[in-house]
């Protein structure tokens, strides 16, 4: 990540034709909109300038400061764009107050995107000279092109034993497509199949139909069959400890939407909700587990897991006094042992299936999914749930509650 | 410039008016349109849809403030005066103003207010009484700078539903394919003119009275009240008979719809879906409401997460773009200026 030095910063904001470069005097009204089109126009990089965008908050058209007050509400709200989950994939990007000009101003430096096309509300922008566009047909086969020579995460690695017809169509035209692209957007264009599936890096290009990594776990027939270990296995264990009796076990596989919504029916029927019709004039239910709380430690295993490398499921074993839930693969990137769990650190080991996960309903924004569970935890008189990290996995402990 | 009222009636109930108005509220704001949803039936339906029943019941015990319609009039009923509305904000562009229970104890005051506005003098208390709907709408459409606000009522011809119609520019009428519906349009037409016109005599008679001059800031609705158009509730059609039995009910609307609505002399022959007065006909969406409800989110909002998968899928799809039609249809009527392209040309 670069970060500007202040002459750099002026020189950019100086250049007024620069299309690098964007200007808002406030954060009001549209410019969130418009900032975060910016932002994924910026990603694109379809001028190839690979060098970062920048948004400068508090400047006028001309360059000049407009006399904003940067407050840390400002900041925040502009260090949203990234994790709002509005973008995608999540954008490369950082947010920093800077004096210019005398002035303070808010800077948001954008990275270049290694996965192209990075898109808007279903929209992929675009900078043409000093504005901001919809990319059309062959814009979007550019910004395809460009992904094939960068070292990609392996969610886009090509699977080369799979082949296009091993991807349901149907799933893909019928319940994918329409979520993640605007319905104008679908209308408008004539694209063919297979220029659809590479533009949502389903396949490797339109020239070389490879399955990658993301196809088949988002719209395999049958994923496992090429990743066996891409699947949840879940126990329910009568006791406290491996060794005792299997009340329940089934390996829940298939693409992401049957694999996670079987798992999540699975952990409903074992979260036996308990009526309690004697001790008071009312009845009270009562819940062992809060089910906001599995599901996001659930959505996190398979999100964050590793797919390379590895035979083993996210498993899920519950016991009687508890729930633990291990992601095979350890913390990654910015995320350590040390400070794992920390509000606000976060990275994407598979960028581009949280982007399906996103897509699909599953995950409203990004990086609040540990608190989520924290707070429902809580809430339902749960104690905190724990985390143990390894080099090779990580695993979360929910404790039934008392 | 403040943004048009627009209000779902029919005092037949059961036609699926909430359900609609909820639709819509959404989709105008997923089109980038500011809106406001006002819930006026005392049943408050609507509110149930928004919002769980935790929060709602915060919102009613929260004495005093203007959390809900009811806490926003009430203080008239005293000495005070209208509590500025507190809105609930459901998402980017939408806004709720909860209903509330209690709102039927309004409806005496109403009442009784509605002959006193034709007296010769104090005629202030009694206009700012009739209008109060009508002054919360318009605070409410200021706070946030909406561009349309809906309001839902409930399915009779009393004093809360006349005061909220005088204070409404446009109405649009939802319908069952029934006699009850087709009986309730008759004579739901000839209340919305004589309401018309004797609002306007209270106005007339405002204006001459003396009373005037001591406010010169009071102002008062309109009562526009135009008819748009209406919409048809499609039957979930199983056998050959209801569907019979659903054309025959249904076919019989655009000649009563003039007659009744307009009082234009009935128009021969013209079928219900070549009627430019018909918005929409609302499709049964079957097993997506419940799981919508179970979701509290629009059913063209729903996600495979959700359980919306297969067919299931495209029949989300399908009330999206349903929905969007409609909206645009009724941005139209309403004389909403055109949206924004989504992108630059």
């Amino acid at each position: 990540m670069k970060r500007f030095s202040d002459q750099e910063l002026l020189d950019l904001l100086n250049s007024l034709e620069s299309d690098r470069v964007e200007r808002k005097e406030s954060f009001k009204g549209e410019v969130p909109k418009k900032a975060r089109q910016a932002v994924c126009a910026f990603a694109n990089d379809l001028p190839n300038h690979n060098a970062p965008g920048i948004l400068f908050i508090g400047a006028k058209d001309n360059g000049e400061p407009s006399g904003l007050e940067v407050t840390d509400q400002l900041l925040l709200s502009l260090a949203d764009m990234k994790t709002d989950g509005n973008i995608l994939p999540l954008p490369v990007l950082s947010v920093e107050k800077r004096l210019l000009k005398g002035s303070a101003m808010a800077v948001v430096t954008v990275m270049p995107s290694d996965m192209p096309p990075v898109k808007y509300e279903g929209r992929i922008w675009i900078r043409t000279g000093p504005r901001r566009s919809i990319a059309n047909e062959q814009e979007e086969r550019i910004l395809n092109e460009k992904r094939r020579y960068k070292n990609l995460p392996f969610d886009l690695h090509p699977i080369p034993s799979a082949a296009v017809t091993d991807l349901s169509k149907l799933i893909f035209e019928s319940e994918f497509l329409p979520s993640a692209f605007a319905a104008d957007v679908l209308e408008s264009n004539g694209r063919s199949y297979g220029e659809r599936l590479s533009s949502c890096k389903m396949i490797v290009s339109p020239d070389t139909t490879t399955p990658t990594v993301l196809g088949l776990l988002t719209l395999g027939k049958s994923p496992q069959d090429f990743l066996p270990g891409a699947c949840i296995q879940f126990l329910r264990i009568d006791g406290t400890d491996l060794a005792d009796p299997v009340l329940d076990a089934e390996t829940m596989g298939g693409a992401f939407v049957e694999m996670l919504r079987r798992a999540e029916e699975k952990l409903k029927s074992h979260n036996r909700i308990g009526v309690d019709a004697t001790s008071g004039p009312t009845h009270r239910t009562d819940m062992p587990y809060p089910p906001a709380a599995m599901q996001q430690i659930l959505y996190n295993a398979v999100l964050h897991r590793t797919y390379e490398n590895t035979h083993a499921p996210v498993r899920v074993y519950w016991f009687n006094d508890r729930i633990e839930i291990t992601s095979p693969g350890g913390p990654y990137g910015n995320v350590t042992s040390e400070n794992f769990g920390r509000p606000g650190i976060t990275d994407y080991r598979n960028p581009n299936i949280g982007d399906v996960l996103k897509t699909f309903g599953f995950i409203q924004a990004f990086g609040r999914g540990i608190a989520i569970a924290r707070r429902e935890m809580e809430k339902n008189g749960n104690p905190p749930p724990e985390f143990e990290t390894s080099p090779s996995a990580v695993m979360c402990t929910l404790r039934r509650k008392a | 410039m403040t943004a048009p009222v627009l209000t779902f009636f029919n005092n037949k109930g059961g036609v699926g008016k909430t359900s609609l108005i909820y639709h819509l509220a959404w989709m105008f704001a997923r089109l980038g349109r500011g809106v406001v949803v006002l819930d006026l039936d005392p049943q408050a339906n609507l509110t149930a849809a928004f919002l769980d029943e935790d929060h709602i019941e915060a919102l009613w015990n929260a004495e005093g403030a203007g959390s809900t319609i009811y806490q926003c009039v009430s203080p008239l009923a005293g000495v005070a005066d209208i509590a500025p509305p507190l809105l609930q904000p459901m998402a980017e562009n939408l806004h709720l103003l909860p209903g509330d229970i209690r709102l039927s104890g309004f409806e005496e005051a109403l009442s009784k207010e509605w002959p006193d506005s034709m007296g010769d003098s104090n005629l202030y208390r009694p206009m700012r009484i009739l209008s109060a709907f009508w002054q919360v709408m318009q605070m409410a459409g200021d706070q946030v700078q909406a561009e349309i606000l809906l309001a839902d009522i409930g399915p009779n011809l009393g004093a809360i539903n006349r005061s909220v119609l005088l204070a409404t520019d446009y109405v649009a009428i939802p319908l069952g394919a029934d006699l009850f519906s087709l009986q309730g349009l008759s004579n739901l037409g000839p209340t919305l003119r004589s309401w018309k016109n004797l609002w306007q005599k209270r106005l007339n008679n405002w204006e001459e009275s003396p009373e005037k001059r001591h406010y010169p800031d009071f102002r008062l609705p309109s009562g526009k009240m135009q008819p748009i158009g209406y919409l048809c509730q499609q039957h979930g059609v199983l056998l050959e008979r209801p569907v019979k039995a659903y054309d025959k009910w249904v076919q019989r609307i655009p000649a009563v719809y003039r007659e009744a609505v307009l009082n234009e002399a009935p128009v021969q022959n013209l079928r219900q879906e070549d009627d430019p007065f018909c918005l929409a006909t609302i499709r049964h969406y079957r097993s997506l409401v419940p799981m919508a409800q179970e979701r509290r989110k629009p059913i063209f909002n729903l996600t495979s997460a959700d359980g919306a998968i297969g067919s299931h899928a495209h029949a989300v799809s399908d009330a999206r773009r349903d929905f969007r039609i409609l909206a645009e249809k009724i941005a139209e009527k309403t004389g909403l200026a055109p949206a924004p392209k989504p992108w630059h040309p």
